[in-house]
């Protein structure tokens, strides 16, 4: 009886551009403008402080649970080749692929505080709003991008997740589908190690996330997901790829949630402080800075003022939102939209909350 | 490897019964309408089921899929309790509560049959941890088709088997067929087997037609999962010569394609090769043949005198406790 190998059309890369010290491989070294650079240096730390400040927020009771994104702002280099005709479709751990495309920081604000209107989506502005069912997202990418090539337009739709959903079966059928029928999506893994609680060595044997790209037989790649100019590099290849008609690209994006899974965990139960250290010598954004005070294109002073400038606007975003709040939201929105007849214990809460609002708005007088 | 004379005779056999089981329900659904609702066949196929069972324990399970009559008489079923289920009869293996599509029947530990596309494939993984868990010797295998291999369920199910490293295997009928749609119109890979790299297990191709190849790499694949060395993905690539179901006119399969896989027959290769090695004479096949035919007749005589369920039954074995 035979038994002979099959060749199999596989090859898995794992790409790195930026040593931890900020060195640069010049042969992969990406032709990016001194602005543009800056911009994305801006957007990390940007996002870096509005997160320590909602961390704050969450602590006084002034938002709801959220999910911290410290450590994983390199993500940014995903989005970066993208058009703002091209689609996302977050989960709730990219706030700054988000605030990169255009997403504002009251609105973010609006969502973590519970209003209606921090889903919305300006108009224009081709973000799909933050999925929570892990995994979910993948198969509402590979619909947008199932109808860009349907409709012969040259858009591409990234779905972002993590290690945790890649051992979701929407995962496979949605990477199915797209290998399939050829549509242009990138799929953008933050493997960060942890799934909640789960560590990645429990989430699946394989030795790479990359690999699975193999069952569908579509490239993979894996990135260092703290190097920002690898994941630009990766992810443009990709959506090059996508336009070109030539198919969707899996990418797994190897980094480290540093802080909690979300505001209501505690990761001391699962896991040492060791664990996370190394990575704090890893961190995308001192690792970026090192690159551009080497290039020149930043100074000790520039980071300061730098960190100053972004430090005001979170500041100046927080007194929006908590005057967009006062003045214009109708907290009895949160009643809409979810039933057409509300159930009478809803009523009750309704109704309870309604004179709770108005005894408060008599107070004050 | 070679395969035991003794191994191929019981191939031949179980192939031969299940033939003539499903030619004689071929008859009864289509032609005499004895049988109503849908009704799977799956000639053209029957090397898989017997080519795996063959090489199993009494003691290892299998969780089949909505083409179930091969792997279940392969692995030991009761014609004639599968009969008078399929006719609904309150002597069937399960009191004409289930059909054809819902077929369980424990007593040789096959479970369950789903009809769920690829909802075969988490069971057998429970089936499997529980034996890992009791620190059995046996092993499980799930049967299930291309199009399941699509489904969320398979993805799942494969990366927790090869996490925990259980005691299953996953055997993928390629029939190259998910209801009308083709093969390459749903998988993008070359063969399902591929896929197996992602998890990982070890993939294994087979000619699903040759019942010893399928035998000897069940064989293999077993020993691995049964010594602690975890899953195999194993695709056994075969064709289904029938409709889906026999409502089916399969206007979307090439008459030639069909004719070919016709000439491919699992059963006629088998024959072939054991009459050609001396193992089989001309007069014991036939013995075997009319064997299976009396065995299939005295199922249906026992299925037709067998009695209806009362109506009253029909809400016993449903619930552990009444409602």
């Amino acid at each position: 009886m035979p038994r002979k190998p099959i060749d199999i059309p596989c090859r898995v890369d794992h790409l790195s551009i930026l040593s931890e010290d900020g060195e640069v491989d010049r042969e992969m070294e990406p032709e990016l403008s001194e602005e543009l650079l800056l911009r994305m240096y801006r957007t990390m730390l940007l996002c870096r402080r509005f997160d320590e400040r909602m961390l704050t927020l969450q602590r006084q009771g002034r938002i709801g649970t959220f999910a911290p994104i410290k450590g994983q702002e390199a993500q940014i280099g995903a989005v970066v080749p993208l058009e703002p005709e091209d689609w996302i479709a977050p989960s709730f751990r990219e706030m700054p692929a988000e605030v990169w495309r255009g997403k504002s920081l009251e609105s973010v604000l609006l969502t973590y505080a519970g209003y209606n209107e921090g889903g919305k989506i300006p108009e224009g502005l081709n973000n799909l709003p933050i999925a929570i069912p892990v995994g979910s997202q993948i198969l509402h990418a590979v619909g947008i991008a199932y109808g860009m090539k349907y409709r012969r337009k040259r858009h591409v739709a990234m779905a972002f997740f993590g290690d945790g959903g890649t051992s979701e079966g929407d995962f496979h059928e949605a990477l199915n589908f797209a290998g399939v029928f050829q549509v242009p999506a990138v799929f953008v893994c933050q493997n960060n190690q942890w799934a909640i609680s789960v560590p990645r060595s429990r989430q699946t044997r394989s030795r790479t996330l990359a690999q699975k790209a193999v069952a569908y037989e579509i490239p993979g790649v894996q990135v260092d997901g703290n190097d920002i100019l690898a994941v630009y590099v990766a992810v443009k290849e990709a959506v090059e790829r996508a336009r070109a008609g030539e198919g969707p690209t899996f990418i797994e994006n190897v980094t480290y949630r540093m802080s909690v899974h979300t505001t209501a965990d505690d990761p001391k139960k699962y896991r040492r402080d060791e664990e996370v250290e190394p990575w704090i010598a890893r961190d995308p954004i001192t690792r970026f800075e090192k690159y551009l005070l080497k290039k020149g294109l930043l100074t000790d002073q520039k980071v300061a003022s730098v960190d100053e400038e972004v430090t005001r606007e979170v500041r100046e975003a927080e007194q929006r939102w908590a005057l967009q709040v006062e003045e214009g939201i109708d907290p009895m929105g949160m009643f809409d939209h979810a039933y057409e007849d509300l159930p009478p214990h809803i009523l009750v809460q309704r109704d309870e909350l309604r004179r709770e609002l108005e005894e408060k708005s008599s107070q004050r007088g | 490897m070679k395969v035991p004379a003794e191994k191929k005779m019981e191939m031949l056999r179980s192939m031969l019964l299940t033939r003539a089981f499903e030619d004689a329900l071929q008859v009864l659904c289509q032609i005499q309408g004895k049988i109503p609702g849908m009704m799977i066949l799956c000639t053209g196929q029957e090397a898989v089921a017997s080519g795996v069972c063959a090489a199993l324990q009494n003691e290892d399970f299998i969780i089949s899929n909505h083409r179930s009559h091969g792997h279940l008489l392969a692995k030991g079923a009761d014609p004639k309790a599968l009969m008078a289920e399929i006719y609904g009869k309150r002597t069937g293996c399960n009191k004409g509560k289930s059909g054809t599509l819902h077929l369980a029947v424990p007593e040789v530990n096959a479970p369950c049959t789903t009809t769920v596309v690829g909802g075969g494939l988490p069971i057998s993984v429970g089936v499997a941890f529980a034996q890992k868990y009791r620190k059995e010797s046996a092993v499980t295998v799930c049967l299930f088709g291309d199009g399941a291999a699509d489904e969320g369920s398979f993805h799942e199910s494969l990366n927790l088997a090869s996490l925990w490293q259980l005691p299953v295997l996953f055997v993928c009928e390629n029939n190259l067929y998910a209801g009308a749609q083709r093969f390459e119109e749903h998988t993008r890979v070359k063969s399902i087997a591929d896929r197996a790299a992602g998890y990982p297990m070890p993939g294994v191709v087979v000619d699903g037609n040759d019942a010893p190849a399928v035998y000897t790499a069940t064989l293999r694949a077993r020993e691995t999962a049964a010594n602690g060395g975890g899953p195999t993905l194993l695709e056994c690539r075969t064709y289904r010569c029938r409709g889906h179901g026999e409502a089916d006119p399969q206007h979307y399969q090439p008459k030639e394609e069909i004719a070919l896989w016709k000439q491919r027959c699992p059963i006629l290769k088998l024959e072939k090769e054991m009459l050609q090695k001396g193992i089989l004479s001309a007069e014991e096949l036939e013995k075997l043949r009319e064997d299976s035919r009396k065995a299939v007749q005295e199922a249906v005589r026992f299925a037709e005198e067998s009695p209806w369920p009362d109506v009253a039954e029909a809400f016993q074995d449903v619930y552990v406790s009444d409602l």
